[in-house]
């Protein structure tokens, strides 16, 4: 097997006193389309964020093709959680999927160049959104902007792509369409999910991981006793949204401090 | 009573057309990244502050648009190291260094010995008082802040439309977001002169909000409200000339009128 794309090294995370990370490991390999599920709550975006350099463990590393450098994130497409930032902002598509090459642009002060625009003309058709190139992000639907900011995520060549809770503001043709972007993308690069919605991951996923406060690492890409075991850690109600025909084992308190 | 034209004769009224495109190109510019990034508040706070530099101006016996100058950059950057590090409280801080602001300025005038001139020139402006040299210094900041920004526009962008992003991207977001903190410091300094402290944050917030209900990119949106901002203030300085009332005050109506009737007609056009 190749050298792991990141390499997440027993990263601990307190925030306002709580753990919220506990001695995670984890290592994403350039042919993974790795989900990591768990309760809100759980840690996952926190995980996402320690990977993304948004936030510093308080101990532990996070390792970008075996480097610990800020300048290897340029290797990390993100897509934040939906509505993360402000829709209303004045910016076109393409503006904004430019925005994707700044970490690749060494010139001061950045100037975007040829290589830049032909990049972003790339992830725009990728996306299938180059018709609206010109129109600004507020006035797209829903699924277009949640296509734009994938685009921006593609537009730096990223190694790995991290998406987070992607599918929570999409409707349901929304939803099966995006899965059918990600297939597409993942011989080009590692993908990374992090979601509380196991219902699609069975056809898509090749790894799974469950996390709460503790990462519980599985090498499967099924529903099996090893699955189980992974959401047995995770209170179950959450872990079976989106799965209503599949009965999970109750959950039990005494294993919360495993 | 004497025609727009007559009037331009004298240096003071020419002084003070000068002054408000000055302060309307500033405004335009750094109002725009106030009201995408939503500032607003933090720009009142820093405005406010600015009365503790002008009161200590006095105590020093100094030019208190120079001790305003001090205090609202180091507000400016204080307000910003808190704001990246305990995002939670920070209304409630911005309130408190306001007020902060407001209490030592006044604590400085009444320490200061003697009666405090043009002290309420500075809370509520006087353009047609604007000295010579101060429209130097004005053309000064003016240029500093269209290099700055034409450097650092897309920077900038970035960080003000998705700091998470940025930080990703591996920009210099905290020195980016201190820089636009300062940008906001110097212009609220320049506008005082023109329309005062109380009145500051609307200069800087109006033209841009109007603007950016007919613009779509940044650039455009600030050129929109660099106009608007010289318009308002022309059109403010001859209404206050026309009716023998404050420049500073008429300016703001003026700006918040148009602002009222941009919302009212844009209202109207979404419910078609």
């Amino acid at each position: 097997m190749s050298a792991p794309v990141i390499d997440v090294d027993d990263v601990w995370v307190r925030l306002r006193g709580q753990t919220v990370l506990e001695g995670v490991s984890l290592a994403i390999y350039p042919d993974d389309f790795y989900a990591i599920i768990g309760p809100n709550g759980g840690g996952k975006t926190t995980l996402l964020r320690v990977i993304l350099g948004l936030l510093a463990p308080a101990a532990g590393e996070v390792r970008i093709l075996g480097s610990t450098e800020a300048a290897m994130r340029k290797n990390l497409g993100y897509v934040p959680q939906f509505r993360t930032f402000d829709f209303e902002y004045p910016i076109t598509v393409r503006e904004m999927v430019l925005s994707g090459r700044l970490g690749h642009i060494t010139r001061r002060p950045r100037r975007y160049d040829a290589e830049d625009h032909a990049r972003a003309e790339e992830a725009l058709e990728t996306m299938r959104i180059a018709d609206l190139a010109d129109r600004q992000i507020r006035d797209l639907s829903g699924g277009e902007q949640q296509r734009a900011i994938i685009a921006r995520a593609l537009v730096g060549d990223p190694k790995v792509l991290l998406l987070d809770e992607p599918t929570v503001y999409v409707d349901a043709p929304t939803e099966a369409q995006f899965y059918g972007i990600l297939d597409r993308l993942r011989d080009r690069m590692a993908i990374v999910l992090v979601t509380h919605d196991i219902g699609v991951l069975p056809d898509h996923v090749t790894r799974v991981a469950c996390l709460n406060r503790h990462l519980y690492t599985h090498d499967t890409n099924e529903i099996t006793p090893d699955m189980l075991e992974a959401a047995y850690h995770c209170p179950v109600d959450l872990i079976a949204h989106g799965v209503p025909h599949r009965v999970f084992p109750e959950h039990s308190r005494d294993d919360d401090d495993v | 009573m004497m025609t727009m034209f007559e009037v331009l004769g004298f240096e003071f009224f020419r002084n003070a057309l000068v002054a408000g495109a000055l302060a309307s190109v500033a405004c335009g510019i750094i109002g725009t990244y106030v009201v995408v990034r939503r500032m607003v508040s933090v720009s009142g706070g820093i405005s406010h502050a600015a009365f503790g530099g002008i009161g200590l101006g006095y105590f020093l016996g100094i030019d208190p648009l120079i001790g305003a100058a001090g205090f609202t950059v180091a507000t400016a950057l204080g307000m910003g190291a808190l704001q990246l590090r305990a995002r939670q409280q920070m209304d409630t801080l911005i309130g408190a260094v306001w007020a902060a602001g407001m209490a030592i300025g006044i604590l400085f005038v009444y320490l200061t010995p003697g009666f405090a001139p043009d002290l309420f020139s500075y809370l509520f402006g006087n353009i047609l008082l604007v000295p010579r040299g101060d429209i130097l210094l004005m053309t000064l900041l003016v240029v500093i802040i269209v290099a700055v920004v034409a450097f650092l526009y897309r920077e900038l962008q970035a960080v003000t439309f998705d700091p998470d992003y940025a930080t990703v991207m591996n920009l210099p977001v905290e020195r980016l977001s201190l820089l636009l903190l300062v940008l906001i410091a110097l212009t609220v300094v320049m506008l005082i002169r023109v329309v005062g402290i109380i009145l500051v944050i609307a200069l800087l917030t109006l033209p841009a909000a109007i603007s950016r209900l007919y613009t779509t990119r940044i650039w455009s949106m600030m050129l929109g409200a660099v106009a608007l901002g010289i318009i308002f203030t022309v059109a403010g300085i001859w209404l206050s000339y026309l009716a023998n009332v404050p420049s500073g005050a008429t300016i703001i109506l003026v700006s918040t009128l148009v602002y009222a009737g941009a919302l009212g007609v844009e209202r109207l056009r979404q419910g078609d």
